[in-house]
């Protein structure tokens, strides 16, 4: 970084960035989050395009801002149906509304209004945080500089759009939501991972599986695991930071981001090994680590929907068989770049040997200390059924809570003036939400509860080591050859390398195809018609009135009233001028006649 | 016993004349003489309103002023002509029909 050009713009960007997304967390309303995303999206587009030199990353950039928009415009009209029924837009006020039921009984053109909105808003989430339809920026995202990779486009910004459907999280619900949300996650999570299976660069593993992971967190709303999906938020964040700089490390040392020549970089980089490896387990789901508590939570609440209603089947399977790619893809990633012989003798041969330094592994290691399972959760599984402490094992749990739909009239005690000094909300409904094992349930339920996450547990940990063990097959010991894979299944391949076609759908289809010839006609339009009817005609009635305006103004003002006065103030000058000749005896004939008259005035 | 009207006919006389050296003439010189006799006119009347209406002394001691008025001005007049003559060389009043040199 520090030899590139624009050094310090930069630093101005990220430091921008991450003013917008404190500015976004500290938001108590709608709206100051909306703008504040916005400057986010600026600074994400000024960073993608960061290197404007090189044609990618301008259009990639262009891609990233206009694909988020289309969320963003929904976002707005989110926002504007929320404010027409509570008249406010802060988060307050909308859960005492919601609480109160001032959504029941709308409906706008059929649909109920919180469906609207809550699907208006949630729109944003998937534009900001590349849900399903709109995934195709992220990979692009990938042009930008690796540390703004790290910080937007794996912890922060793109987990702003999960943070907004959290904090919206009652509106999803009593817009009934959740489901198509489910979906949605489950179709990305599972859809992103596959296309991470074949990609060689490094960066765009990584990229593939943020989008999977956000698809992750979007589950867990989904299925109504608000706390699991916050938690997966942050554990995400750490793990994938400390990814992408170790991505960036590895970039940094060889200048290569191509797996296929790299290989063997254990050794040369062993700092920078050992965090990604701990991160990797993290992102698997190998117990302990801090993506198998939150991951598990959230995959174990799909498998206890799943049981119960079986519109969530498809969910539960595509969760448990992302979760089955995840852990292959980052091993094949792992294995690929650090494990083996030096594919590529020339870069390996000139990549720098690393030394532990500030700049560039001490936070790596840092990053991938906290990916240890222990900082989120004081049980074995996030779920509290092995417990490693005494009493307070789930402190993430207790600390954040779920504001549901049926408990949001407590809300209506809050008092801003009082809040953070003393706590006046009605008790009852808080100390219920403080974390208790059995999610508030009655016993014989919550049973089931447990079970479906014990049954979760353990076939995530089967799944982590399964997909562990085929990239060890596929990439240690070669007993498993990928290419045949990828002849078997060339067509799954070829769409895979394409990402399922949808740049091409997008790009070709919808741009080319249809938005190029309206905007055409847009054009034609605007251009024949309005530019030559509405604006030229004007042009003429213009004309006509200018013509008027232009002989009043000669005849009348300048002729008559200009110089009228000019020529009245000349008549006057020529009497007065007669009169003051100078000649004294005038004036005295004038003195005489004038006396002569006033007396002869007094006397008739 | 010479009456008012006699009085009032000489003064009105004196004044007319006056008025018409003043028109008439182009003389600087007459022009001041043709004053005097308006301001004599003026005189004769207060002395002969004093004597035959109101018979105190102001009017004795406003044509004493009047004269003494007349004698101060045709001092002051005469020194503008003199000085006037000077520069143009000429007493014609409408030579001086100029503010500026």
């Amino acid at each position: 970084m520090h030899d590139d050009p624009r050094f310090g713009r930069f630093f101005v960007y990220l430091s921008l960035f991450t003013s917008a997304m404190l500015g976004l967390v500290v938001s108590d309303n709608l709206l100051s989050v909306f703008i504040f995303w916005e400057l986010m999206g600026f600074c994400s587009y000024s960073l993608i395009g960061f290197y404007y030199e090189k044609e990618g990353a301008g259009n990639a950039s262009m891609k990233a801002f206009m694909t988020t928009r289309v969320g963003d415009v929904f976002f707005l009209l989110g926002i504007c149906a929320i404010w027409s029924v509570v008249g406010s837009v802060s988060f307050v006020d909308i859960y005492n509304a919601i609480g109160d039921g001032k959504f029941n009984n709308l409906y706008a053109i059929g649909i109920p209004l919180a469906t609207l909105a809550g699907f208006s808003i949630f729109l944003g989430t998937v534009g900001k945080s590349a849900q399903f339809p709109l995934q195709v920026w992220l990979p692009d995202a990938m042009w930008g500089p690796t540390p703004c990779s790290a910080l937007i486009h794996a912890a922060t910004m793109v987990a702003a759009g999960v943070y907004l459907s959290l904090r919206m999280y009652p509106l999803m619900e009593i817009g009934h939501l959740t489901t198509l949300i489910a979906y949605i996650g489950a179709i990305t999570a599972f859809g992103a991972a596959t296309i991470a299976l074949v990609q060689t660069d490094i960066k765009a593993v990584l990229a593939f599986s943020t989008i999977s992971q956000l698809g992750y967190m979007v589950i867990g709303i989904g299925v109504g695991n608000y706390n699991a999906s916050f938690m997966h938020l942050i554990t995400h964040a750490v793990f994938k930071a400390c990814l992408f700089l170790s991505a960036g490390s590895v970039i940094h040392s060889i200048h290569e981001q191509q797996m296929p020549k790299m290989g063997g970089l254990r050794k040369k980089l062993p700092y920078t090994f050992f965090a990604m490896l701990l991160c990797c387990f993290a992102i698997a789901g190998v117990p302990f680590f801090s993506g198998f508590v939150s991951k598990d939570r959230i995959l174990g609440d799909a498998l206890y929907m799943a049981m119960h209603s079986p519109v969530y089947i498809p969910v539960a399977i595509l969760g448990f068989g992302g979760a089955l790619l995840t852990a292959f893809y980052m091993f094949r990633m792992l294995f690929l770049t650090f494990f083996g012989e030096p594919r590529d003798h020339h870069i390996y041969d000139h990549a720098h040997e690393e030394h532990i330094s500030w700049n560039s592994n001490v936070p790596l290691l840092i990053l991938a200390v906290f990916t240890l399972g222990i900082f989120y959760s004081g049980s074995f599984t996030g779920q509290g059924e092995v417990k490693l402490f005494g009493e307070k094992y789930e402190w993430f749990q207790t600390l954040i809570q779920k504001p549901e739909a049926k408990n949001l009239a407590h809300f209506k005690d809050y008092k801003k003036e009082e809040f953070g000094f003393e706590d006046t909300r009605v008790k009852d409904g808080w100390v219920k939400a403080a974390y208790d094992p059995n999610y508030g349930l009655p016993e014989e339920e919550a049973h089931h509860v447990h079970v479906a996450h014990k049954i979760g547990a353990a076939m995530s940990v089967v799944i982590a080591f399964l997909g562990i063990f085929i990239a060890y097959l596929m990439y240690i010991t070669k007993s498993m050859n990928p290419a045949r894979w990828t002849e078997t299944f060339s067509g799954w391949t070829k769409a895979l390398h394409n990402k399922y076609y949808f740049d091409d759908l997008y790009i070709n289809k919808l741009i080319q195809g249809a938005m190029l010839p309206f905007n055409n006609f847009l054009s034609w339009l605007d251009m024949g018609v309005y530019d030559r009817f509405v604006v030229d005609g004007w042009e003429k009635v213009n004309r006509v009135a200018y013509k008027m305006a232009r002989w009043f103004d000669d005849n009348v003002v300048d002729s008559g009233m200009v110089d009228g006065t000019g020529a009245s103030v000349r008549l006057m000058n020529v009497v007065l001028r007669t009169v003051q000749s100078g000649k004294v005896q005038m004036y005295f004939i004038i003195l005489i006649v004038v006396l002569a008259s006033y007396v002869w005035t007094l006397t008739v | 016993m010479i009456s008012l009207g006699s009085y009032l006919a000489i003064s009105f006389a004196l004044f007319i004349c006056g008025v018409a050296v003043m028109i008439a003439r182009k003389n600087i010189i007459a022009i001041l003489l043709g004053i005097e006799l308006i301001l004599n006119s003026a005189a004769l009347n207060f002395v002969a309103y004093t004597k035959f209406v109101n018979n105190n002394i102001d009017g004795h001691i406003m044509s004493l002023f009047i004269i003494v008025i007349a004698a101060c001005e045709a001092a002051v007049g005469l020194g503008i002509v003199i000085r006037f003559f000077q520069l143009r060389e000429s007493v014609h009043v409408d030579d001086a029909a100029q503010l500026q040199n």
